[in-house]
């Protein structure tokens, strides 16, 4: 399986120079799309700041303006529980309810009873 | 009495190889696997179904148009979407239609992570280059170190596509162990208190940045390799479809119904394209052996590369070295071994978002980097 092992195929081939400016490239790319993004972040980031401060906001002076995930979950998971209704409390008296309904021999519980029989 | 002896020479039992049943015996390990481990069971149930398939013993090459190396049979013709390099891309649609960068975009340094692991690629390309493998055919092997199945059959579906279903098999069998692969190498290159390492919590990333980063993304990579074109173009159209917001129907199509119809064609014809008597040789094995020491480097060269970016970062932003290992791609599998391994450290450690950014990073830099191999040996003068 090793019969064809030749240490000089990598030079002969060019197969080392593309390794290596291949892996350069790879690692070019994605350093520019990180720079691109990471600059992104500050622009908006400057923008909201300057946003914030016409609105006169406080926060526009805070270190750090971006909500973290952990936060904004938090925040919509309160906000859909108090929109949906859905409260850890119930009031316990919701189910018991007295209701008024008027006589009918129809409904008459008298009449519905089986009569015991005669002895 | 002609007839009999005709239909019994047409039976499996009179074609049957040790090479059929040995192919037979991989097939079923693969679909034990899947069912009873759960090692990517989207993946290994139709290779492994697919293998059985393609290892039911005939009698070759008379015109019954059966196997999947027959022209004009039913498999071939699926075949044709792995050898032309039609499926990759939908599936990339796929992946980018369910992909969420917010990760990545909240942290956008996590994104070289993703292009420290692609060294498992490079290295194994030379590594096959001394093995005796032509230059085509070592770039298609190397690539095995991306953890991306679909960009491996893609690059050898143009370069080498002699060896396609060896590389498939190794790429999608690696994918689907990668729960068994990189734990020992991250717990040898890092320390219990490394592995403790809590991270900050990634911010909440605008639908403006969202938006951007697939139409910034496509612009940037594919100016710079435009060979990664059909496949990148395909994973930022799918997540623009997403992250668009108007387009819910398409991108739901994307993310379910195609991928799902891609990934079964797929899946069934790469294990069919293991017939034994064309895939069982020593070239084979190497592709296998090669293929796991890509996987391994790549594993290592992420967490090592985090180890090295934790040298220049201030404490608070320290990054968990085992998030490197998700450079690799083999989303999501990568980051999932990355959880539970930071879980069994310290249970309060949640480093599953964490990993996710690296792991996307890793699918866009695996196509980068095919695209740039295609672009130094593809001929086109």
């Amino acid at each position: 399986m090793f019969d064809n092992f030749n240490l000089n195929a990598i030079w002969e081939s060019g197969g080392i120079l593309i390794s290596i400016v291949g892996y350069i490239i790879v690692f070019f790319a994605l350093l520019l799309l990180y720079m691109i993004f990471a600059l992104m972040q500050k622009v908006l980031v400057s923008r909201q700041r300057k946003k914030l401060k016409m609105q006169g906001h406080r926060a526009a002076d805070s270190p750090e303006i971006n909500l973290s995930g952990e936060v904004t979950s938090a925040i919509s998971m309160a906000l859909h529980l108090h929109f949906a209704e859905v409260h850890d409390f119930e009031n316990t008296i919701l189910t018991i309810k007295k209701v008024q309904r008027p006589y009918s021999p129809w409904s008459s519980k008298l009449y519905g009873l089986r009569q015991t029989p005669r002895k | 009495m002609e007839g009999i002896h005709q239909f019994l020479e047409f039976t499996g039992f009179a074609n049957v190889t040790l090479g059929h049943l040995g192919m037979i015996t991989v097939g079923l390990l693969f679909i034990y696997l899947a069912i009873a481990k759960e090692y990517e069971p989207l993946l290994l149930v139709p290779i492994g179904f697919g293998i059985l398939l393609g290892n039911v013993p005939f009698i070759e090459n008379v015109g019954l148009q059966l196997g999947i190396y027959e022209e004009g049979s039913v498999l071939n013709y699926l075949y044709f979407g792995v050898t032309k390099g039609i499926y990759p891309p939908l599936i990339f649609l796929g992946i980018g239609a369910m992909t969420d960068f917010s990760t990545l975009l909240s942290n956008p340094k996590l994104i070289l992570l993703g292009a420290a692991a692609q060294v498992g690629i490079f290295i194994t390309f030379i590594t096959a280059l001394t093995l005796g493998f032509d230059i085509n055919q070592a770039a298609s092997i190397g690539i095995i170190g991306g953890a991306d199945g679909p960009t491996a059959i893609f690059l050898s579906s143009k370069l080498a596509p002699e060896l396609i279903g060896a590389i498939a098999i190794a790429a999608y069998s690696y994918m689907a162990l990668v729960p068994v692969i990189q734990p020992p190498i991250i717990k040898l290159l890092t320390n219990s208190e490394e592995r403790r390492i809590k991270m900050k919590p990634p911010r909440a990333v605008s639908k403006l940045e969202r938006i951007m980063f697939p139409i910034v993304g496509l612009l940037l990579t594919t100016f710079i390799s435009p060979g990664a074109l059909p496949l990148l173009g395909m994973l930022f159209f799918g997540n623009l479809l997403k992250e668009s917001g108007v387009t819910k129907r398409l991108a739901e199509t994307a993310n379910r119904a195609l991928i799902d119809i891609v990934t079964i064609l797929l899946g069934i014809t790469v294990g069919a394209s293991t017939q034994a008597t064309t895939f069982l040789t020593p070239q084979s094995i190497l592709i296998f052996v090669l293929g796991a020491i890509s996987f391994m480097i790549a594993t290592a060269g992420g967490v090592i590369f985090a180890k090295v970016m934790n040298l220049f970062l201030k404490d608070e932003n320290k990054l968990n070295p085992m998030i490197g290992a998700a450079g690799v791609s083999a989303v999501p599998d990568s980051a999932r071994v990355v959880q539970h391994l930071g879980l069994k450290e310290d249970p309060s450690n949640y480093l599953l978002m964490h990993a996710m950014a690296p792991n996307v990073a890793g699918v866009i830099g695996s196509a980068v980097a095919a695209g740039i191999l295609m672009g130094f040996l593809l001929k086109v003068f």
